[in-house]
């Protein structure tokens, strides 16, 4: 089947998302997807998949016009699409997940006889080697995705879209994949391959497409193209490149790790930090940055290797140890893993610190106040009265709430998880001084971020890691969204 | 208030709105309705003031005191519902811990401290004392369950429920009921010509609670792993020791109702003592405006809670509605209870 997207608008309230953006794939190809975050490239594939709908646009299925309101229609007509969090029932056998939904009934009861039998045939027919039988929880990531592709094949799929299909495998699991991919191909199956690793696009795509800003800027032939150019695409030449530029002298190390392991998410990682500095690590997900550093928080356990603080070698064993060893950490998904949403403001900026706040051995709310004031004022937190509930506030506020709340510990090491997600572009650009000034103070600061710009703005210097392995470190005039772009892709 | 809204808007309006925002607001006014009625209800009859005010005061005096032990029981139940828990093990917990006192001390001279010949006022302590450690004890199992064995706390409260209960009354078919004559001074010894104590401790234990919950770092911590356990951990909260010890605390609790409610009495019964007190606990809290998802309540709203309930039951039993009807009623409230908060969390 040839589907072709002709000419799509989308735009949510002011936010214009697509701009007219074509796109095609023809069974029996392998079209990469590629873009950066907010580029465009979900919206797209939602509107295929019958998520959402378009302003504008057309899409044609084998030349005709056809219109999704559900993502059943569009499974109808044959797509598809397989989410980064599989769809899977964990506690049924596999055969049993193959017919969720659409269950082969026998005189009214499941026909478990013939799932099976059905099952096998198709697995045999693709040479995948999983007994039918078998609770999906015992298999491993990758047969979960073979499995999921196999449902979508059972459903009389011709196109089938993949967002990220390789995020959480190991590289042998990957190769299982892409072997299933290659086998799909040949049976005239067309897959879009939504991906931001180029290694894996150059090895298993033969066309791709690549989403900026909501346009499409390039498309054509795998074989005619290479990372580097398909990077440059990614993000752009208009790169701004404002370089630091700062004298501080930088202090002593601070913190150093030394061939740090906790499988299966980083391996042998070695960095160190010193005071005064802002070190950015980068990546893609799945690169274990945010893990990596959940372990030097206390917050993941038993990794191996060795912490160094201050030259003296500590083995951080909880969360409350490392913030007695003066580590702040300041973690990704705001809401999820910060925001305490049923506590007020003040609450929310000083439970850290209740400790510092008691008068005659109870919590005074004028000491609360206090030392929360001194960080408002600091850190320009837009709020109304402090026991106003902390949902009041706007996505930045809240980040600087939190922000607040480790300032007041007063970290020697400070360790910022995507500090500006969620985050307005005012709000952005304020939290980013308020780091400089931390570093200019003699705090070590690492910034943890998917966004190149973002570790270019505040970073003296930035580790880049791949699966799990810091592959490179750039600094100076190596510290370029292009260049972090194809190191973070594994090119 | 924050300043914006002060100049905004007449001061008078903003105080009522100020009220209207409180948590306990629909609380609050339905305690005070509940009153009125129950007020009219028992009549203006008689024949002076003194007369009925005298009546009126009697009557609430036998209401608080007789649901000064579940009140006690609701306000450990408070912690641990705001902690995202349940404590389904409280009514024989109760009976645990009064058993252990009784093996202690008992009326019949058998118990072990009177063999030893350890009487008086020196007993008692040592019956409470270990009363009071039973209690914290059998919270703590509950408490290292949720916590460190991560068992749905539904289960584990519900496992040590039916243990507690079953292995008492196995163990104390032989055991006195009654204790010593002086012990019952404890709840029973007049102030001002009134049974008044078990009342007193009530608000006292309220009061020192309602300072737990706002104003200490335990407090504080039960709120914040009630409403985002990840976010409290990341922040440096020993997650896994305010889970336990809220369930210390509420085992602690525990063994206060039971004392007081054994010294109220002067005797034990074994099989039924504190049956129904868990469902009568948690029916406070809710009532009170507590959430059952954690995070969100408070001390005095469960004070609040327990009143309604209450001064319904009184008003139930005034207006002649029978024994085994009444409680559909107090099923009725919670519900209607908990539809109310939604609808206001709604709007």
């Amino acid at each position: 089947m040839n589907v072709s997207m002709n000419g799509i608008v989308k735009s949510f309230g002011a936010n214009d998302v697509l701009r007219n953006v074509d796109f095609s794939v023809k069974g029996g190809e392998i079209c990469a997807l590629l873009g950066e975050n907010g580029a465009g490239k979900s919206t797209l594939m939602n509107i295929l998949g019958g998520v959402i709908r378009p302003d504008q646009g057309t899409i044609l299925l084998d030349g005709k016009k056809h219109a999704f309101h559900s993502p059943a229609q569009s499974l109808d007509a044959g797509i598809a699409f397989i989410h980064q969090e599989l769809n899977l029932i964990n506690d049924l056998p596999v055969y049993e997940n193959m017919f969720i939904g659409r269950e082969k009934r026998k005189l009214g009861f499941i026909d478990h006889q013939g799932e099976l039998e059905e099952t096998r045939a198709l697995f045999s027919q693709l040479g995948i080697e999983i007994a039918p039988e078998t609770p999906v929880s015992a298999l491993d990531a990758s047969y979960k995705q073979i499995v999921e592709i196999s449902r979508a094949l059972m459903m009389k799929a011709s196109i089938i879209i993949m967002d990220e299909p390789t995020t959480s495998l190991t590289d042998p699991e990957i190769e299982r994949v892409f072997d299933m991919l290659r086998t799909l191909k040949k049976q005239d199956v067309g897959i879009i391959f939504i991906s931001h690793k180029l290694r894996e696009v150059m090895e298993i795509c033969d066309t791709y497409a690549v989403l900026r800003d909501g346009v499409l800027v390039s498309s054509g032939e795998v074989k005619d193209t290479s990372i580097a150019q398909l990077s440059r695409d990614m993000v752009g030449h208009d790169v701004r490149t404002a370089p630091l530029g700062r004298i501080d002298a930088i202090g002593e190390e601070a913190l150093r790790l030394e061939k740090l392991t906790l499988e299966p998410y980083f391996r042998n990682v070695s960095l160190s930090v010193h005071f005064g500095e802002v070190l950015g690590v980068t990546g893609l997900l799945g690169d274990g940055r945010s893990e990596l550093f959940r372990a030097v928080f206390g917050d993941l356990n038993g990794y191996r290797g060795r912490v160094v603080l201050e030259a003296r070698p500590v083995q951080i064993k909880s969360i409350r140890h490392a913030l007695r060893l003066g580590i702040g950490y300041l973690p990704r998904n705001r809401k999820e893993n910060a925001i305490i949403k049923d506590m007020d403001i003040l609450d929310n900026g000083t439970i850290v610190r209740y400790k510092k706040c008691k008068r005659l051995g109870l919590i005074s709310r004028k000491k609360q106040l206090e030392s929360f004031d001194k960080q408002k004022k600091e850190l320009l937190i837009k709020m109304g009265d402090p026991s106003d509930p902390i949902s009041s506030l706007s996505g930045g506020n809240q980040q600087k709430v939190v922000l607040a709340k480790w300032l007041m510990t007063e970290p020697k090491i400070l360790i910022l998880d995507n500090p500006t997600q969620g985050v307005d572009v005012g709000a952005k650009e304020e939290i980013y001084d308020i780091i400089l000034r931390l570093a200019k103070r003699g705090v070590a600061v690492v910034v943890l971020s998917n966004e190149a710009q973002e570790i270019i703005r505040v970073c003296d210097r930035a580790l880049v890691m791949y699966h799990g392995d810091v592959v490179s470190e750039v600094f100076g005039c190596t510290m370029n969204e292009q260049n972090i772009m194809r190191l973070a892709t594994g090119g | 208030m924050s300043e914006t809204a002060v100049k905004n808007a007449p001061i008078g309006e903003s105080f009522k709105e100020k009220w209207q925002k409180n948590a306990l607001y629909s609380t609050g006014l339905v305690l005070l309705i509940m009153i009125i009625a129950q007020t009219i209800a028992l009549g203006f009859d008689y024949p002076s003031f003194g007369d009925w005010f005298s009546s009126w005061g009697k009557n609430w005096i036998n209401i608080l005191r007789n649901n000064a032990p579940v009140g006690i029981v609701a306000l450990g139940m408070t912690f641990v519902i705001i902690s995202g828990g349940i404590d389904l093990a409280v009514g024989s917990t109760l009976v645990a811990v009064g058993a252990v006192m009784m093996i202690l001390i008992n009326g019949n001279a058998d118990g072990i401290l009177t063999k030893m010949g350890v009487e008086g006022v020196p007993a008692f302590a040592i019956g409470i004392g270990a009363a009071l450690l039973m209690g914290a004890l059998i919270g703590l199992v509950n408490g290292e369950l949720i916590s460190r064995s991560k068992l749905p706390a539904f289960i584990a409260t519900l496992g040590t429920m039916k243990i507690c209960r079953s292995v008492t009354q196995h163990f104390m078919q032989t055991v006195g009921v009654k204790v010593p004559r002086d012990f019952t001074a404890i709840a029973n010894t007049k102030i001002g010509g009134e049974i008044i104590l078990p009342i007193l401790y009530w608000l006292a234990i309220a009061a020192i609670l309602m300072l737990v919950a706002r104003k200490t770092s335990f407090g504080r911590h039960v709120y914040a792993v009630g409403s985002n356990e990840r976010a409290a951990r990341l922040s440096g909260v020993h997650v896994e020791r305010v889970k336990a010890l809220v369930y210390v605390l509420s085992g602690f609790l525990v063994s206060i109702a039971a004392v007081i409610n054994i010294a109220r009495i002067g005797s034990m019964d074994y099989a039924n003592a504190g049956s129904g007190y868990e469902m009568d606990a948690i029916a406070a809290v809710v009532v009170g405006g507590t959430s059952m998802s954690g995070g969100k309540g408070s001390i005095l709203g469960t004070v609040l809670g327990m009143l309604i309930i209450a001064v319904m039951n009184n008003l139930l039993n005034l207006v002649g509605v029978p024994p085994f009807l009444r409680e559909a009623f107090k099923g009725l409230i919670v519900i209607v209870a908990v539809l109310l908060q939604k609808k206001e969390k709604a709007s």
